[in-house]
């Protein structure tokens, strides 16, 4: 009965426990984040009410701008190292991502802290007070809640977390981090509470289930590898002595739990639910950050841990790539609410995405980066537009209200129509170069399936133009209806998010070779 | 046949047929119970595996709070406790995928290990669980703290009682 004797002092001394080697510097702009979040909370229980939303915008803020500062610290010294005994790997991809993420965060936090639109700020304050009672009403009127920046900010940390993880334990409780928090943000909607409380029970439900996939993949790698670390599941492919079965299965219900977060077909049921039931600013921020987050994981996964089992996935998640791309196109085309659109849309950027990496080469990786950054800042700015049609009942956002836009409010209606033209990759916006970037790294390969894969997201690129198209010509030709919506005066916050993400996505159509230059030089893993 | 590979069959055929028992019994309550005996016997496979650490975390979580927990709900919540015809659903799509589900993982460990054997290692210890959480996974574990402060900030957005109307009274 060895496991019941009793350690003595001298034995216990005895047990060498040493941390392993920590890089704070590496891993400074999470602890950054998770600090700036902890202070957040306490912020929220001891700050007086009327100055919360001031002193906890302010800390996000801070806190982000650092946590930036950390990263661009970090690619200047060029550190490239796995660090807390190889469960972090800061090498190029990572601080590229984490600081796209972070600046893409930046913005984001300037759509969630906009007060000036709606009286008390986008959302509510309790998120399972039943619809239509008399607490629903009351709250309606009242403040909102100020935990949305702690929350936020805790999804941003879990998301650097994701991108650097270089196990599948660590990228689990990443996961985990970050998706928990969304899952309440998309509760907290101020209009239509309805819709926004069905969004957040679905995608909690549907993402619990993504998770226990991905965890249970864990385990049968595990079973096959001796370890969870994606350079010992490389090793171990190599020499593999079991049946491969075991990789395989694991590989792929693992890429069930990744494929869930980036909305790839037949995983995106989710998607256009959630994306039209959640704030919109929180939408926003799910579209833009956990993308990026999400597709950093999935890349680090393929090119680190199975690129020996190359030839074997690419036929799989070869067909959810045209899968994905070919549903979100032509579902896209029947949508009648903007933000679902935006959602179809969504989903096929991710089939573009994943062309990308599917190229399995340094120009893949490059370009799927690229692509990321872009896509993130049109979309923000995109819902940050959405925030401003508005009407009695909040946001207008059934496409037949948009009719007529262009004479009401000229200036909003032109941005929007800039930023279509951007999603359907019309050239000088960043939407053309990024999608140019993917499918040039595609074809650069010259193998059967990145070609297929190019040829499925030209004809896909060209039905999506459609629906982007409809919804610049009704804003311009089209007669306003009887009751047509008003454009808010966008607050000082909006309007800062609105300039710089049609500000990058203009830069990076025109002068785009300062940040695909950047993320040729990041992109390399290391193992 | 060793003692500990008797003890194997023994738990495992009593873990297999208790979570049948849960699934196919038609009292909620009973289900809850057998529950109990499946987890039970799935921490005593661990304690025949040596690893006496997971066997009593599985006690105490599994056994201890998950089935307390779906036990309170039944009791707190007025949902009826006995047999209830409208709570039922035809079968075969459980058993389809339930089935289908266990199979293919029985087929799949099969496939992977058929007789190879794994020496009983005593590497399982609360000793050595604890040292290589404090050592290789040390971040993970301080992240997980994290997740758990979310989470609590997370039941008090959705649950906390009305204050600001208790102060407006």
């Amino acid at each position: 009965m060895n496991g019941f004797t009793i350690a003595t002092p001298a034995q216990v001394l005895a047990i060498d426990v040493r941390l392993p080697d920590l890089d704070y510097a590496a891993m400074a702009p999470m602890l950054v984040l998770f600090g700036a979040a902890c202070l957040g909370v306490l912020v929220d229980a001891f700050a007086p009410r009327q100055s919360r939303h001031t002193i906890q915008f302010a800390l996000s803020f801070i806190a982000l701008t650092v946590a930036l500062l950390a990263v661009i610290r970090e690619a200047r010294v060029g550190s490239r190292e796995l660090t807390a005994d190889v469960a972090l790997a800061i090498d190029g991809p990572t601080l590229f991502l984490q600081g796209t993420l972070a600046v893409l965060g930046i913005v984001a936090l300037l759509l969630v802290g906009e007060r000036a639109l709606e009286k008390g700020g986008p959302f509510v304050s309790q998120a399972a007070i039943p619809v239509g009672s008399e607490a629903d009403r009351r709250q309606a009127r009242e403040e909102g809640a100020t935990e949305v920046f702690p929350l936020t900010l805790f999804a941003l940390s879990g998301m650097m977390l994701f991108v650097a993880a270089n196990d599948l334990l660590t990228m689990f409780v990443a996961l985990e981090v970050f998706s928990l928090p969304l899952y309440l943000l998309c509760a907290l909607a101020r209009r239509r509470r309805l819709v926004s409380q069905e969004a957040a029970l679905k995608y909690f439900l549907l993402g619990a289930f993504a998770s226990a996939f991905f965890i249970f993949g864990m385990a049968l790698l595990y079973g096959f590898a001796g370890t969870v670390s994606f350079g010992g599941i490389h090793d171990a492919a190599l020499l593999a002595t079991t049946s491969p079965l075991l990789l395989f299965t694991g590989l792929a219900m693992v890429a069930v739990g990744l494929l869930f977060k980036i909305a790839a077909v037949p995983f995106h049921v989710w998607t256009p639910d959630v994306y039209q039931g959640a704030p919109t600013s929180v939408t926003a921020f799910m579209a833009a950050c956990t993308k990026v987050a999400a597709f950093g994981g999935l890349l680090r996964v393929l090119y680190v841990a199975f690129d020996r089992a190359r030839w074997d996935i690419e036929p799989v998640i070869g067909t959810i790539a045209i899968l994905t791309m070919l549903v979100g196109a032509i579902l896209a085309v029947t949508q009648t609410d903007i933000k679902r659109l935006l959602a179809y849309s969504s989903i096929a950027n991710a089939g573009y995405l994943l062309v990308g990496a599917l190229a399995f080469s340094k120009e893949g990786l490059s370009s799927a980066m690229f692509y990321l950054a872009a896509y993130g800042f049109t979309v923000i700015a995109a819902f940050a537009v959405i925030t401003l049609v508005r009407d009695d009942d909040g946001e207008a956002t059934h496409l037949s209200r948009w009719a007529g836009l262009g004479r009401e409010a000229p200036l909003v209606a032109g941005v929007f129509t800039f930023l279509m033209l951007a999603f359907a990759g019309i050239p000088l916006t960043s939407g053309f170069t990024s999608k140019f970037a993917v499918f040039g790294a595609a074809l650069g390969v010259g193998e059967a399936w990145p070609v297929a894969l190019v040829i499925v997201g030209v004809v896909t690129s060209m039905i999506l133009a459609f629906p982007y198209l409809r919804v610049v010509v009704m804003m311009w030709l089209s007669e306003p209806a009887e009751q047509s919506p008003t454009v808010a005066i966008p607050g000082a916050f909006t309007s800062a998010a609105l300039m710089v993400g049609v500000l990058a996505t203009l830069l990076l159509g025109v002068f785009p070779s300062p940040v695909l230059d950047l993320a040729d030089r990041a992109a390399e893993f290391i193992r | 046949m060793t003692t500990a590979d008797v003890l194997m069959l023994a738990l495992g055929a009593v873990a297999v047929g208790a979570a049948a028992a849960v699934v196919t019994t038609r009292q909620i309550v009973r289900a809850g119970l057998w529950l109990v005996v499946a987890l039970g016997s799935l921490a005593g496979l661990y304690l025949v595996l040596s690893a006496e650490l997971v066997a009593w975390v599985q006690v105490l979580i599994y056994v201890g709070a998950v089935v307390v927990l779906l036990l309170f709900a039944v009791m707190l919540t007025r949902a009826p406790i006995g047999v209830s015809e409208d709570l039922d659903r035809s079968r075969w799509p459980g058993l389809l995928i339930g089935g289908g589900a266990g199979l293919g993982l029985a087929a799949l460990l099969i496939d992977a290990y058929q007789w190879s054997t794994v020496d009983l290692a005593d590497g399982a210890g609360a000793e050595e669980v604890g040292a290589a959480i404090f050592r290789s996974w040390v971040l993970p574990f301080e992240v997980l703290s994290v997740l758990l402060l979310a989470a609590l900030v997370g039941a008090i957005v959705i649950s906390r009682p009305d204050v600001s109307a208790r102060v407006g009274r």
